[in-house]
């Protein structure tokens, strides 16, 4: 029987000939990535010391650092949390990136992302490195382990295979098929598992939609997701690859926990309402409902594809009066592109406010809604309070969708504004 | 150190699917760190009593797919701090699961915990006989078995004490 790409690639990285789902191997991972962030990495940097004496990381070019939340600082301990990062990363020789975008978005641009890599991190979003042919796991407090030691114990996860089918119709884009698939799998289909993705829809899908697709994998249970790479994404991550590592691909014959076809030629455009990303549903149902808050951007949906679906749909329009529209680019070298390629022009034409990246907008520390305030948001998470206060709700939607409803007021039905 | 059976009532049932944890100490006060005042905030929304009635030792039981969404560290630390020993499951959602072990807070799978006890009963985990158990009730039900990696966590009490626990038992550290 075959092997999946998940584990060839923990095979190579434990340093064995093969493994097998339900293994329990320690493996080296090729990159180590964070972002700073208050009980992460300023408590690894002083465990790294305090408990092991250990005064630098041996291979400072496994690791890579980020500064993409709290960006930029408003209280001076913020500062000092960042200023510790830099400091940090000097004396260890680690590089620390910093207002260039999302550090999940940064890393493929910066050549992490390499085909046929292992990398974890604490957060789960990095699993969109995938999208290369990466298997990329968040850890939450087990990255300690990363720093402290060259390998990591972990059990070999099974992986269920998903294949999509189908061309979506106008203004459904891939976060209402990610959301489908949440809703068509269950919340806990994959739990522990890497989701795998594949078939004729994902390989017409550009970079920026399967991003989107692995980015979001936690929300089907799964510790990851991972498409087999093909041409279009091996000519993106070939040329940046900091590392010399042989891609590799599911076999046809390989053993999985699942397989599933989902067929996407009739779907329809979906909200995820408050306060559970379980909570899928047709957007159709939800029109009418006000809202007065629009953001566009986070890990999962702020790319050229994102903004450009926003911008077609505001050219020529405007946002009403009093509703908050942040689009906020993932990275910069996104926003250099829009930039250059006129959408930029054309949402702040409309009325849009649109700033520099940031992972900020997304987990309520900037744009933040007071009581009662609704938002349709292509951020990772509806669940209560994450933009601001308990009493405020946050309906997810495509990029197009918060365009339609910033010109509305209401949740509105992008396929209208798209017409042609 | 190694990892004792978790004996003690059940505290608490959350028989929502897709627990979101952080909704035990509430939204509004996730940024608490002082687990006294993470205690004194949690529950109020399940039974406003809760702090009075449970005891060191006791237990919180789930349903399926516990702790999914962004789960955060404060609702279990204020949970440890009234003294609870762990939670047992139907099942878990990685992240919260992956975060709570490196904390060193037991946690046990059980599919079927649901029909086996009800509130205030007296359980035990026994993790060597793989069982969860009823004393209540004299009745019992499988747990799924610990990774050895988990089991390694839980014995050391956490992700640092299991570093240490590693260097000792790697002779020759290639590492």
């Amino acid at each position: 029987m075959g092997f999946t790409i998940a584990e060839k690639i923990l095979a190579r990285a434990a340093g064995r000939p093969g493994v097998r789902a339900g293994d329990e191997i320690r493996a080296k991972p090729d990159f180590v990535v964070a972002y700073d962030f208050p009980g992460y990495t300023d408590v690894i940097f002083r465990q790294m010391q305090d408990e092991f004496g250990i005064e630098r990381v041996k291979e400072p070019d496994r690791f890579v650092l980020f500064i993409d939340h709290m960006v930029p600082a408003v209280t001076p301990q913020e500062e000092d949390l960042h200023q510790n990062t830099r400091d940090w990363g000097a004396k260890n020789g680690v590089p620390v990136h910093e207002r260039k975008g999302i550090g999940h978005q940064v890393a493929s641009e910066l050549g992490y992302a390499v085909p046929g890599a292992f990398v974890v991190h604490f957060d789960g979003h990095i699993s969109q490195l995938g999208t290369f042919g990466t298997l990329a796991i968040g850890v939450r407090r087990h990255l300690l382990e990363a720093f402290v030691k060259d390998s990591i114990l972990l059990k070999v996860p099974q992986t269920t295979r998903v294949e999509i089918v189908g061309t979506p119709p106008p203004g459904v884009m891939a976060r209402d098929v990610f959301h489908h698939i949440v809703r068509v799998l269950g919340p806990s289909a994959c739990r522990f598992q890497v989701l795998e993705l594949g078939g004729e829809t994902i390989s017409r899908f550009g970079i920026d939609s399967r991003q989107t697709l692995t980015g979001l994998a936690m929300f089907t249970g799964a510790i990851t997701a991972i498409i087999n790479p093909d041409e279009l994404t091996l000519a993106y991550a070939r040329p940046r690859a900091r590392k010399s590592i042989e891609p590799v691909a599911s076999d046809a014959d390989a053993v999985y926990a699942a397989r599933h076809t989902i067929d996407v030629t009739d779907l329809e455009p979906i909200v995820v309402v408050p306060p559970s990303p379980a909570n899928t549903r047709n957007l159709t149902d939800y029109l009418g409902t006000e809202v007065q808050v629009g953001y566009l951007g986070s890990c999962a949906s702020g790319r050229i594809e994102d903004l450009r679906a926003a911008a077609q749909v505001l050219k020529g329009r405007e946002v009403r009066p009093g509703f908050q529209l942040h689009v906020v680019p993932t990275s910069q070298d996104i926003m250099r592109q829009a930039s250059e390629q006129g959408i930029l022009t054309d949402l702040i034409a409309a009325g849009a406010f649109v700033t520099s990246p940031s992972c900020d907008y997304c987990f309520g520390r900037l744009g933040v809604m007071t009581a009662g305030q609704r938002a349709v948001s292509t951020g990772t998470l509806n669940v209560r309070g994450r933009m601001g206060s308990p009493d405020s709700e946050i309906y997810i939607v495509n990029a197009a969708a918060v365009a339609a409803a910033a010109i509305e007021g209401r949740i509105a039905d992008p396929r209208r504004y798209l017409g042609g | 150190m190694a990892l004792q059976n978790l004996r003690g009532r059940v505290a608490f049932i959350f028989t929502e699917t897709d627990f979101d944890v952080d909704q035990i100490v509430g939204v509004k006060n996730i940024k608490l760190r002082d687990p006294a005042e993470l205690a004194a905030a949690s529950m109020k929304e399940y039974d406003a009593e809760f702090a009075k009635r449970v005891r060191r030792g006791d237990i919180l039981v789930g349903a399926a797919n516990f702790g999914y969404g962004h789960p955060h560290y404060p609702p279990m630390i204020a949970m440890r701090h009234l003294g609870i020993a762990g939670v047992v499951a139907e099942s878990f959602s990685p992240g919260y699961w992956r975060g709570e072990v490196a904390m060193g807070f037991p946690q046990a799978t059980c599919p079927g915990i649901l029909g086996l006890v009800q509130r205030w009963d007296e359980i035990e985990v026994d993790w060597d006989a793989g069982l969860v158990r009823n004393l209540t009730r004299d009745a019992h039900l499988p747990i799924e078995p610990l990774s050895i990696a988990d089991r390694q966590m839980l014995d050391a009490g956490g992700i640092v004490g299991y570093l240490h626990a590693r260097d000792r038992f790697e002779e020759t550290p290639h590492d």
